[in-house]
């Protein structure tokens, strides 16, 4: 058995979005004791993260180390969108777009210090993201 | 075959799909015309040209400037090729920024505009259909335009295609430097695509109001143009086109100083005056006061607006309804076509020539000739 539920947010720009509590929804209304959750993102200017959600600043330093390793240039050799967007494209590429959770006892299995954070690196833009849960066979 | 069928109306007629086409065309070009580089480095734009390109360029300056925050200047080609501040040309590494724009690139004044601009270290972005003409041979980048061939007429067609290759750099400017997102910038370009279709909703009626009108209005020896801001570039392109299609005199004047000035005319009761009002206009107030002062006047009145007679508080005129636009930046695309309309239909019902068909005294003229050979000096 198999559940996939499509989920859709609007973000602000550069936001670091928290999604952990649709994605443990999902797995609570599925029905599924064991298995696996897959959460993917379906863009490429955005990633998927865990983070701990305990210290507010820490989503900022979260945003500023991204942005440091990777700065929005104007020199990008992409120029098809804006500045912005060409470093969107390598930051989604570096972070990636999908997580995987290991779903038990019902309950998604998260640490205590553990959030799922949808990060947007353009914005506002109305994002939508897949949540998958799979039974064990 | 209809009544008054000629090629300037035929020219207004083509417009809903060259919209869609130009846009198709121009969206991709404006995109990859200047880099993120070239793009940033922008700190002043001066646009200009020559006629209907210093039209289109006075229909889109407070766009560019809406949306990029550059400040931009309009600037006719003699003055910028023979009085334009040295001092001001050439400043923070190759600005201004000055867009020229001309679909045949072959005017002698437009040439020596850029060639001045070059020389004194601007950067010349052109906006033509012919890259071996000089505008495009003195340019640094060419915006390209591909406008299909019709039946030739006073510039109907050439100057949306110039409006709207203005305005979708405009968009990509300001999208570019961050001043709204992607979307943001998508919604602005849908709506220019859209207003194709907007004016193809509505065109039937529009074409029948002006013949209407052409009819009350054809004996007249004066026409009296007005607005204010982008709407006032749209009076200066009617007045132009009926100049051009019918020979007779024409004025263009913004709304304030028509109470200063063109207020004063003799016989009001004979001078066509036609109104270029906006609802989102920030000088709709007193173009409401116009209204009412000209019909004061008994001034034979049409106001070419988005909305309607309740928006004049249901004051007497011909009201001709154009495309409405959810950005008010759209306007000039497809408002100036009523206008055209008119001067196509008059033209015809007095069996007036275009441009005096370049006949007898105006024989000389034949192929823009006064236009393409001036003395050039650059200094």
């Amino acid at each position: 058995m198999s559940v996939l539920k499509n989920i859709k947010i609007s973000t602000t720009y550069n936001e670091v979005h928290d999604i952990t509590k649709e994605v443990k929804q999902v797995v609570e209304e599925s029905g599924i004791k064991e298995g696996i959750c897959i959460v993917h993102n379906m863009h490429s200017t955005a990633g998927l993260a865990v983070f701990s959600p305990w210290d507010p600043d820490g989503f900022k330093d979260l945003d500023e180390e991204i942005r440091r390793l990777v700065p929005t240039r104007i020199d990008f050799k992409h120029q098809h969108d804006t500045p912005q967007d060409a470093a969107g494209h390598i930051k989604c590429a570096l972070l990636g777009v999908t997580e995987t959770f290991i779903v038990h006892d019902g309950k998604l299995l998260l640490g205590g210090s553990q959030g799922i954070y949808f990060l947007e690196f353009d914005g506002p833009r109305n994002r939508e993201f897949y949540v998958k849960v799979i039974e064990d066979k | 075959m209809e009544k008054y069928e000629n090629p300037m109306c035929s020219q207004v007629e083509s417009l809903p799909e060259l919209i869609e086409q130009q846009y198709e065309d121009l969206e991709p070009k404006t995109r990859k015309v200047l880099s993120f580089q070239e793009i940033f480095n922008i700190q002043k734009i001066v646009l200009t040209g020559c006629g209907d390109s210093y039209a289109a360029a006075m229909a889109t300056k407070h766009a560019f400037e809406m949306l990029t925050s550059i400040p931009t200047e309009v600037v006719t080609a003699i003055e910028l090729s023979r009085f334009y501040c040295e001092k001001h040309m050439g400043v923070d590494c190759r600005n201004p920024l000055v867009i020229t724009v001309s679909n045949s690139g072959t005017g002698a004044r437009v040439s020596e505009a850029v060639q001045r601009a070059r020389q004194h270290g601007c950067y010349v972005l052109g906006v033509t259909g012919n890259p071996e003409s000089p505008l495009g041979k003195y340019a640094d980048k060419i915006l390209k335009l591909d406008i299909p061939s019709f039946p030739s007429a006073p510039g109907t067609r050439s100057y949306m295609v110039s409006v709207m290759a203005l305005l979708l750099l405009a968009v990509r400017f300001g999208e570019v430097r961050g001043k709204y997102t992607m979307d943001q910038a998508c919604s602005y370009r849908q709506d220019i695509k859209d207003q194709g279709r907007r004016l193809k909703d509505i065109l039937p009626e529009m074409k029948e109001q002006c013949e209407r009108l052409a009819e009350e209005w054809k004996e007249f020896p004066c026409y009296d143009f007005v607005g204010a801001g982008f709407d006032y570039a749209t009076a200066w392109f009617g007045q132009a086109k009926i100049l051009e299609a019918t020979g007779k005199f024409a004025m263009h004047i913004n709304t304030e100083e028509w109470f200063h000035l063109n207020f004063f005319v003799r016989d009001a009761k004979h001078m066509g005056t036609i109104l270029v009002a906006n609802t989102e206009n920030p000088a709709m107030s007193r173009n409401r006061e116009f209204v009412k002062y000209a019909n004061e006047l008994h001034r034979p009145l049409a106001v070419i607006t988005d909305g309607d007679e309740s928006d004049f508080e249901n004051l007497e005129a011909v009201y001709i309804k154009v495309p409405e636009a959810k950005y008010a930046i759209s306007m000039p695309l497809t408002q100036f076509a009523p206008i055209c309309l008119l001067a196509g239909y008059i033209a015809v019902m007095i069996g007036e020539k275009y441009g005096r068909g370049c006949e007898g005294d105006w024989s000389f003229c034949k192929g823009g000739y006064c236009v393409k050979n001036s003395e050039i000096i650059v200094k």
